[in-house]
């Protein structure tokens, strides 16, 4: 874990929340490969945490108590579950039934009463159950398609295929900055920083310009408000060789060929 | 599993305990636990938030979701507190800002457990006297950067453009902040 004392600063700013653009960018690609530093940033948020204690300590109303747990009753924890009879309790009530009314029929009756309320009550239970099981079935399926991305992202960050391609200004804009993550087999990803804000009629696209043939779109995107954007895992054909990245400014949705000013470009090393 | 050194035994009243006994649906358990934080939670939701009845909205919202994910609750991954702590610092920035929860309520239940016991009113205010200590013992620009960005959810550049300091300012301010911090509270 010391191996990794660089990103302690770090993590604790991204744990606060405060990192964005190149160095946010840089700090997710770690900690999608490294669990030492995503447990670091989970004790960092965790300890973090106490700074709510310098907020002014307020009181709510107190209707809000009452509104809170009406609402459990009324939907989840249903009314208060009250204790149980004791057995004994339940035995001596039954003894008073056959004193009092000197009848196994009726104690059969009361039975089955008590089991169609119980069957109810399970009844009512299973179908709780069977909601929430869908609904954990649904966020598994949605969970199981994030973790998916992630990993084929990881995979590109990951693989020793992947090369790494800084992207300087082209004259346009003194000042921004790209970063292509690129693997043949795998896909590509991009972060760019300090981009300007484009009118609602343009976009910027990214370029994949192979060794051999013609630039091959690689994505739209726009910024946004402090100028960062990305493009993720965009559909390319497999296997490309790729020489040269470039971002253009282009009509809104894109074009199938560059026709605008480039404001990024970098040669794959 | 035997308690570590430093972890309180579980009791009926602890929060995991009173967890438990939500899960069975005990409504008095939820009570208690909203005698226990629900101030603070509210205090947390009024700061950011600034108006009373849209705090008492976040606060009503947390204690809801409380309840219904009490039984994947794992107190192993994490403790009641902070991720009481974090839902209602995230909830309210997203409301503030008008934007889409930035952390999702698993990722906050899986927060680690700080090495610390809030669960008594007692223990509430002392800590609030320490962090607020803490913070007051920062210069004010250092301060204040920690402020913008713990309750109104800014990054560093907005910080930044919100102050009128340059970037490089910030950042190093925000390290600084933390550095003294993270000697107090260990983050």
């Amino acid at each position: 874990m010391n191996e990794h004392h660089q990103f302690e600063e770090e993590i604790a700013l991204y744990g606060l929340g405060v990192l964005d653009g190149a160095d946010k960018a840089e700090l997710e690609g770690h900690l999608y490969a490294c669990s030492a530093c995503r447990d670091k940033l989970a004790a960092s948020r965790g300890t973090l945490a106490l700074l709510a204690f310098a907020a002014p300590a307020v009181k709510p109303s107190p209707i809000v108590r009452e509104r809170i747990l009406e609402a459990f009753k009324a939907r989840g924890g249903g009314p208060i579950r009250s204790a149980p009879p004791a057995p004994e309790r339940r035995g001596l009530r039954m003894a008073a039934w056959v004193l009092v009314w000197a009848a196994v029929g009726f104690l059969l009756v009361a039975a089955a009463t008590w089991l169609a309320v119980d069957n109810r009550r399970l009844s009512r239970r299973l179908s709780d159950l069977e909601l929430a099981h869908s609904q954990l079935e649904a966020a598994s399926r949605e969970l199981e398609a994030v973790n998916a991305r992630a990993r084929a992202a990881l995979e590109i960050l990951t693989a020793p295929q992947t090369v790494q391609v800084d992207l300087s200004p082209a004259a346009v804009h003194p000042e921004p900055h790209g970063k292509v993550f690129y693997n043949p087999g795998k896909g590509l990803l991009f972060y760019a920083t300090h981009l300007r804000s484009l009118s609602p009629g343009q976009t910027y696209e990214l370029w994949l310009i192979p060794a051999q043939g013609a630039p091959v779109d690689a994505g739209i995107f726009n910024t946004d408000s402090i100028g960062n954007g990305q493009v993720i895992l965009p559909p390319l054909p497999s296997g490309l060789t790729a020489k040269v990245f470039a971002v253009t400014i282009e009509p809104r949705g894109g074009v199938p060929a560059p026709t605008g000013p480039k404001v990024l470009i970098g040669s794959v090393s | 599993m035997a308690p570590t050194p430093g972890q309180r035994p579980d009791r009926r009243d602890s929060d995991e305990g009173l967890i438990r006994r939500i899960v069975d649906g005990d409504e008095s358990a939820l009570g208690i636990l909203y005698d226990r934080y629900g101030g603070l939670v509210y205090s947390v939701a009024k700061h950011v938030l600034g108006d009373s009845g849209a705090a008492e909205e976040v606060l009503q919202d947390i204690f809801h979701q409380l309840w219904r994910r009490s039984a994947n609750f794992d107190s192993a991954r994490g403790s009641l507190s902070s991720w009481l702590l974090v839902m209602a610092r995230n909830r309210s920035i997203d409301r503030a800002r008008r934007r889409t929860p930035q952390l999702d309520d698993e990722d906050a239940a899986s927060l680690h457990r700080p090495s610390l016991d809030i669960e008594s009113e007692a223990a509430q205010n002392e800590m609030a006297a320490r962090v607020r200590a803490a913070l007051q013992a920062l210069p004010e620009a250092q301060r204040v950067a920690m402020e913008l960005a713990y309750f109104e959810g800014l990054t560093q550049s907005e910080i930044a453009k919100r102050t009128g300091d340059p970037l490089g300012t910030v950042k190093t301010r925000l390290r600084s902040a933390l550095a003294s911090l993270r000697t107090v509270f260990r983050i």
